[in-house]
């Protein structure tokens, strides 16, 4: 078995690394996520092929399910993504499969008869037998191959750093995965299982976050704030904070704001921006260019209509002419050809298209007329005669204050009603009430008691003070008077600010920026506030104290002696110094502790996986294929970086 | 079937039909229910404990430190120029912001 070349499988639910074991970095490493083109597409085509007659097996064939690399467009098939993964455990085996064929096909084993080497496999923290058993299963069955060997991701990562380091024997490892954060306390070199802690809160999190945030925050982009850009920020630019609250503060001053504020271009197009430039007049001279356009067509369109119809007409008065001069036979047979049945019938059609003709001749001598139509829509109200054009507009600027106090009223009035206790909506309640009352008594009478409502027109506004939702009719109105006045003022007078203005004099460029300030650290926050996000688990801090407490006085100094950071969420700049900061808080006064840092944060499990598998002990780590017919499919391996095996207790 | 490329490595395997899939907190039940010893670590005991430490109040708009709360739309606010913007916001937005902070009203 030492002779083989052993395939290593670093197995993330964020990303899929693979090489053989012998080589300096994996051959292939794909985001672990697989997606199936939409099954109506696929219906389409099988449609189309019955439909054809054709069985072309090019078209029968179902559509091929892409994994990783090879979705050419990731955000494109966002919605439809499939993982096998549920957080940190694979739960789905159909789509496991998947993966694999497309490892193993990736890894050139198409063509032999079996996967005939030795895997080394990562797998989660405490992965329930279920899961081990199932995934057992697959690689021996399905893919024939000789032997595994399941590991934890966060200990080929320690091995990995010890390798140019001295040994040692105690540590405590924090592992950032993509959908689960783990505290790992590591004792005489064995892994403490029961007192590891799992935080779910991972990459995931902290990216759907952010895009979450975006999105809320700028409505009107969203389409545009995908998790691709959203992934790119985090992994580009957030940060941890060493003191949260202090550079929350710091946000929260203008000066530092304008100072640090980063601003997010959004790809934009330069066409339609222009268009929304444009002033009302070229805004207006394009439409009436569109509308002559289209006039025209119709017009030529008119005037081919009315050819046919004219020789139409000659055909049809040719065949009168016929009957007329009495020869029938002839007459009969070109009726027959142009199937038309009697004489009344041709008498009728050549009436018709007469009447088509006189009507289409008509449209041509008016057709002037649409040009004049726009003039009137063009034309703007003039002052009336008798009043100067100052003293009109002045009336007017009275009468558009007057109509924006009257709507900020009703607005003021309306909310007021929204809420309890107000004097406005009491007085509300009381108007509905002695409506209610009324229209109650008289039917009690059973006599028609006529009090008069609704006599005079403005009884029924009461209807309106009571309405709490949306605008009545009378706002409407409002609304489009002040469009009106608002357009006059627009037009004549130059001084006129309606506040429309500054938001035109930023550049249509602008609009598409995300402003990202405070984000870059409230966002990865939530490693250590889960709280943030509503998760009511504890923090990475309260965890690491909560983990260390689980152990003698003694014990938990040799583990903070070696605090090793590792995986994709370690990367944040500043965690190192924040991780600092909370074990200086929550350790003993004076005592000492040290962090590390993977120096591979994504690769160094998949290389520590490596290391192993060129062991001269490696042989003792595989579970063969004789252990899993012997004793079980659940049956593996321990070895010193791998989970603790406890059978399924039989019942 | 044989326009289908075949994987000449495979072997004919199929699990069970009820295996295929398993939701994890279906895993999870039942591996609690196989009563093992209390000391044996499972997936779910590994879970991180309840955090015991009042969660700290931010502004759901700004993500700054919040004095105050709206009680209309329970929405958390640093200052007056968020309340303002508050004023104006439409309910499916104020809705994103409470579910991402994980509130759920009593109410429903």
């Amino acid at each position: 078995m030492g002779d083989q070349r052993v395939l290593v499988i670093d197995n993330g639910s964020y990303e899929c690394r693979v090489g053989w074991s012998d080589c300096k970095e994996p051959e292939l490493r794909f985001r672990n996520v697989l997606t199936k083109p939409r099954k109506d597409r696929k219906k389409e085509a099988i449609g189309s092929s019955e439909g054809s007659g054709t069985t072309s097996s090019a078209v029968e064939a179902p559509a091929e399910i892409q994994v990783g690399n090879d979705i050419t467009n990731i955000e494109a098939v966002r919605a439809h993504l499939k993982s096998p993964f549920e957080r940190n455990v694979i739960t789905n085996w159909n789509h496991q499969e998947q993966i694999f064929d497309y490892i193993f096909t990736k890894m050139g084993f198409e063509g032999q008869e079996n996967i005939g080497h030795p895997i080394v496999l990562t797998e989660a923290l405490a992965n329930p037998n279920f899961c081990r058993q199932q995934m057992s299963e697959l690689l021996f069955e399905c893919y024939g191959i000789p032997a595994v060997s399941y590991g934890i991701d966060a200990l080929y990562s320690w091995d990995y750093y010890q390798q140019s380091r001295r040994k040692v024997s105690d540590a405590l490892i924090i592992s950032f995965g993509y959908s689960t954060t783990h505290v790992i306390p590591v004792l005489e070199g064995k892994i403490q299982l029961e007192h590891v802690r799992r935080l779910n809160v991972g990459g995931y999190h902290i990216i759907t976050y952010l895009f979450r945030l975006m999105q809320m925050k700028y409505p009107v982009h969203l389409t545009a704030i995908t998790i691709s850009r959203m992934e790119k920020l985090v992994h580009e630019h957030c940060h941890i904070a060493v003191n949260y609250r202090e550079e929350l503060v710091k946000w929260a001053q203008l000066d530092y704001y304008e100072e640090h504020i980063m601003k997010i271009q959004l790809p934009y197009n330069a066409v339609t921006a222009t268009n929304a430039l444009l002033t009302a007049e070229q805004k207006q001279e394009k439409r009436r260019e569109l509308a002559l356009r289209l006039l025209e067509i119709k017009n030529r369109r008119e005037r081919e209509k009315l050819r046919e119809d004219e020789q139409q007409l000659f055909v049809y008065n040719k065949l009168r002419q016929l009957y007329e001069q009495q020869k029938l036979q002839k007459f009969e047979r070109a009726l027959e050809q142009q199937q038309i049945g009697t004489l009344e019938e041709l008498d009728s059609l050549i009436a018709t298209i007469n009447s088509r003709i006189k009507r289409a001749q008509e449209r041509a001598q008016s057709a002037p007329r649409p040009s004049k139509q726009q003039d009137k829509l063009d034309k703007m109200p003039k002052p009336p005669e008798g009043v100067t054009q100052a003293d009109w507009l002045a009336d007017i600027h009275d009468k558009r204050d007057k109509l924006l106090r009257r709507k900020q009223a009703r607005q003021q009035q309306r909310s007021e009603q929204a809420k309890r206790h107000t004097h406005a909506a009491q007085e509300r309640m009381r108007i509905i009430s002695s409506l209610a009352k009324s229209e109650k008594r008289r039917k009690a009478n059973g006599e028609e008691e006529d009090d008069g409502f609704g006599m005079n027109d403005n009884d029924w506004d009461v209807y309106k003070r009571i309405n709490r939702y949306n605008d009545d009719s009378d706002s409407d109105a409002d609304n489009d008077q002040l469009l009106e006045f608002e357009k006059i003022l627009n037009h004549y007078d130059a001084n006129f600010d309606d506040g429309s203005v500054n938001v035109q004099a930023q550049s249509a460029a602008e609009n598409y920026q995300l402003h990202f300030g405070v984000e870059d650290i409230r966002v990865p926050e939530i490693l250590f506030q889960p709280s943030m996000i509503g998760c009511s688990e504890a923090g990475l801090a309260e965890l690491i104290a909560f983990v260390l407490k689980l152990f003698p006085a003694e014990e938990q100094q040799r583990m903070v002696d070696h605090v090793y950071l590792t995986g994709g969420c370690g990367q944040f700049r500043g965690l190192k110094e924040r991780l600092a900061k909370e074990l200086l808080e929550m350790r003993p006064f004076q005592s000492q502790f040290a962090i590390y840092e993977s120096d591979e944060h994504t690769l160094s499990a998949w290389l520590g996986a490596c290391v192993q598998a060129e062991d001269p002990g490696f042989g003792q780590t595989l579970t063969t294929r004789q252990d899993y017919q012997e004793r079980g499919s659940e049956f593996f391996r321990e070895h010193k970086a791998s989970n603790l095996f406890y059978p399924t207790p039989k019942d | 079937m044989e326009a289908k490329p075949k994987r000449s490595f495979k072997r004919p395997f199929a699990f069970p039909k009820n295996c295929v899939y398993r939701p994890l907190r279906q895993i999870c039940n039942m591996e609690r229910n196989k009563k093992l010893p209390a000391d044996r670590p499972t997936y779910f005991t590994l879970n991180a404990p309840p955090s015991l430490v009042p969660a700290k109040k931010y502004s759901d708009i700004s993500g700054l430190p919040a004095p105050y709360a709206d009680p209309h739309t329970k929405l958390r606010y640093a200052n007056a120029d968020e309340y303002a913007s508050m004023q104006n916001m439409p309910s499916d937005i104020i809705n994103g912001y409470l579910t991402v902070r994980g509130y759920t009203s009593a109410v429903g």
